[in-house]
């Protein structure tokens, strides 16, 4: 059960490949037709493409976790819809017009403590009321598309909110300066960076401690673990719980790199918790491979500037959809995974 | 949910839906409206007058077409998430092809007809073939339903979004809008004089509704679909491929949007605009087909429900500075409570009502 590198890559070397294959395809392909490539795979385009993968990345890791414990949280998108939005309310009501890089952390902690309250609830239609969790978490993206820019028109009269507040770049001094990675690493938002931490942290917990080894026998095999006295259902509800806060993360991140919220059509959040769904398929359940896959999705998210500035003819609407397109073939090609072997059964215990 | 009666679901339904308003009622007056004026409003704005009736029955007709797409796909086991898009594909499909058509057939009640007919053709194959490919995604390549046919969703949107923008853009249209269809491609206006909605509408999908529930209930397809959903060992074993289960509910699932997109498209549109401002009828349905405990005929009550609030919704927008994101919420909120059925079963045991579980 524990897992290092080495093994990972030898239990997915198809998936590596492929993914490497389709890499070396797109260059291939890009060098045959004369595309500038020089200009699409920028500096900036990486920076930009690790901010848009943050949000993607945070909500994997939370619904990955929740999967391993044998709950499946479908909700993901909604939450981070509550996310997003409950940030720019607080930065809004704390800051004003003209909030501060202060204002926004206080808002975004807020919005995280929120949606602690929203998923232990979610948690306990869940576990306790044993809800169908498919429908459940379809739910909770219908309750946020209604609500989220409900709380917009109530503060700002409009489903958009208005130009409020975005993270500042954080540089380290000296090491900003290197080449390439300077910019990429050292120049940055924090928030990719704490993406990058907590991407480790879950792995660590995962794999190596004794909460990881409980929440995957919670997933995997309830009654050894009741067996062994631990209550299974305690932890599924830790899992849904840190899902929740992680996917409310997720939604925060979003907006303190976009600056104000949008809630016409599908919202800012725009598919990202369910792209965040097919990311952790993607990385095996793997929290490295999920942030991992959440990079390529963001990547793909960020082409459109690439093109833009590269002068590549292609209309705009179109190359957007890149992403959901590439979930629909990355599921069709890897869809088989191994779910853990108890998610979506509720479990009770005999005694 | 399987093994509650019929009239326990009956109570599950009217309870969750009470239960969500109530919510509601509880958001109207913590941010600081006037809840008494708000139920008002939702009964005034639903069925107050004849135009209000009129509304309400034009949003009907098309969740009773979205709704049954949604409840037969759910009744064989399989999420389709994605009747938005088939919607969307659909209607699209009949405003082009009767475009396309118009030049080449009579003006007049003959022609339209016709047009409106062969739209609605095209509609049914698009919206089939749209809903065949996660089907087949499903079925040969392990990939989840519910998550490509959400992006298939964003992807329908975007690329017809993309085509009324640009290639099928109306001659000097400012918006990005096909064209108009002529003025004999319309359903009669009858008993209501609403340019949105016509009897003829409502008449189409509640006898659309009566033979898929014939179809789901006295037919072999229909027989293997819900065995197929419900014990799958047991359909399996009485010779049905599963896999070519999964394609064909889809498929079929995929052609009832399609219906819902022509009659969306020929009755409220007359014309196509960009979808990402188009209603989320695919979605709502999703609450309907719950509601109505994915049963075709439970359909046709349920969609009246939902046609009023968004009626009330429409007539709240107009006449009150409240929000009208918060009708959507509650919508959610029933379809939220509906996935709990054992949180009233458990609370009516507690007040004694009800029988014993098992």
């Amino acid at each position: 059960m524990s897992a290092s590198v080495g093994d990972y890559v030898e239990g997915n070397s198809l998936r590596l490949g492929g993914a490497l294959g389709v890499v070396a395809l797109a260059v291939v392909a890009a060098l045959s037709l004369d595309v500038p490539l020089g200009e699409i795979v920028t500096v900036g385009f990486v920076e930009r493409s690790l901010q848009a993968a943050t949000p993607i990345a945070l909500a994997a890791i939370g619904g990955l976790y929740a999967e391993k414990s044998g709950v499946f949280n479908i909700g993901l998108e909604g939450f981070m819809i509550f996310g997003a939005v409950n940030t720019a309310m607080l930065v809004w009501l704390v800051g004003g017009s003209s909030p501060t890089q202060g204002d926004l952390a206080v808002a975004m902690v807020g919005a995280v403590l929120v949606s602690l309250v929203y998923a232990l609830v979610f948690a306990v239609f869940l576990i306790r009321y044993q809800a169908n969790q498919i429908v459940a978490g379809l739910a909770v993206w219908f309750i946020g598309l209604g609500f989220g820019p409900f709380t917009a028109v109530l503060l700002w009269g409009n489903r958009n909110s208005p130009g409020l507040v975005s993270v500042q770049d954080v540089t380290v001094p000296v090491l900003a300066d290197l080449p390439v990675v300077g910019p990429i690493l050292f120049d940055t938002s924090p928030l990719v960076l704490l993406t990058a931490v907590v991407a480790v942290a879950a792995w660590v917990v995962l794999y190596r401690t004794k909460y990881g080894y409980w929440l995957q026998a919670a997933g995997e095999n309830p009654e050894a673990l009741d067996t062994a006295g631990v209550d299974v259902n305690r932890v599924r509800y830790a899992a849904v719980i840190f899902s929740g806060i992680l996917a409310g993360l997720a939604g925060a991140v979003l907006l303190a790199h976009a600056g104000s919220f949008t809630g016409t059509g599908d919202t800012m959040v725009d598919g990202r918790g369910w792209i965040g769904i097919v990311a952790y398929l993607f990385g095996n359940y793997n929290p490295l491979g999920a942030a991992a896959a959440a990079l390529l999705f963001g990547g793909l998210d960020m082409l459109q500037i690439q093109f833009q500035t590269a002068g590549i003819e292609l209309p705009n609407r179109l190359v957007s959809l890149f992403p959901y397109i590439a979930v629909v073939v990355v599921l069709s090609v890897w869809g088989s995974t191994r779910m853990p072997a108890a998610v979506g059964e509720p479990y009770e215990s005999e005694d | 949910m399987l093994s509650a009666s019929a009239l326990q679901r009956l109570g599950i339904a009217v309870a969750s839906t009470g239960l969500a308003l109530l919510v509601g009622l509880v958001v109207v007056a913590a941010t600081g409206y006037d809840p008494v004026q708000f139920l008002v409003d939702v009964f005034e704005g639903s069925f107050g007058d004849s135009t209000a009736t009129a509304r309400t029955l034009k949003f009907t007709t098309i969740f009773v077409l979205t709704g049954v797409a949604v409840a037969v796909a759910f009744r064989a086991g399989v999420f389709n998430i994605g009747v938005q898009g088939q919607f969307v594909v659909g209607g699209f499909a009949t405003i082009v092809t009767i475009l396309w058509l118009a030049p080449f057939l009579p003006g007049g009640a003959v022609g339209g007809v016709a047009l409106m007919a062969l739209g609605t053709v095209a509609a049914v194959l698009a919206g089939g073939a749209y809903a065949a490919i996660p089907g087949l995604l499903k079925a040969y390549a392990d990939a989840n339903e519910i998550i490509t046919t959400i992006m298939l969703n964003f992807i329908a949107v975007g690329v017809v979004g993309f085509l009324v923008e640009g290639p099928f853009r109306g001659e000097g249209n400012r918006a990005p809008n096909t064209a108009r269809l002529p003025e004999y491609v319309d359903l009669p206006r009858l008993v209501y004089d609403n340019p949105d909605f016509s009897v003829v509408g409502l008449a189409v999908a509640v006898v659309t509704v009566v033979i898929v529930a014939f179809v789901v209930g006295r037919t072999r397809f229909g027989y293997d679909l819900v065995t197929s959903g419900r014990q799958e060992a047991a359909a399996t074993f009485s010779g049905v491929d599963p896999d070519r289960m999964v394609v064909a509910t889809m498929t079929f699932s995929g052609m009832l949007a399609g219906v819902a997109g022509a009659v969306f498209a020929i009755m409220i549109q007359g014309y196509y605009s960009d979808p990402s401002g188009v209603a989320t009828y695919g979605f709502d349905a999703i609450a309907v087909s719950l509601l109505a405990a994915n049963n075709p005929l439970g359909v046709v009550p349920a969609s009246l429900l939902f046609g009023g609030l968004d009626s009330a919704g429409s007539h709240i927008s107009i006449n009150s500075d409240l929000p009208v994101q918060l009708i959507d919420g509650i919508i959610g909120l029933v379809v939220l409570f509906v996935a709990a059925p054992e949180l009233f079963r458990m609370a009516a045991e507690r007040v004694g009502l009800g029988e014993d579980r098992r």
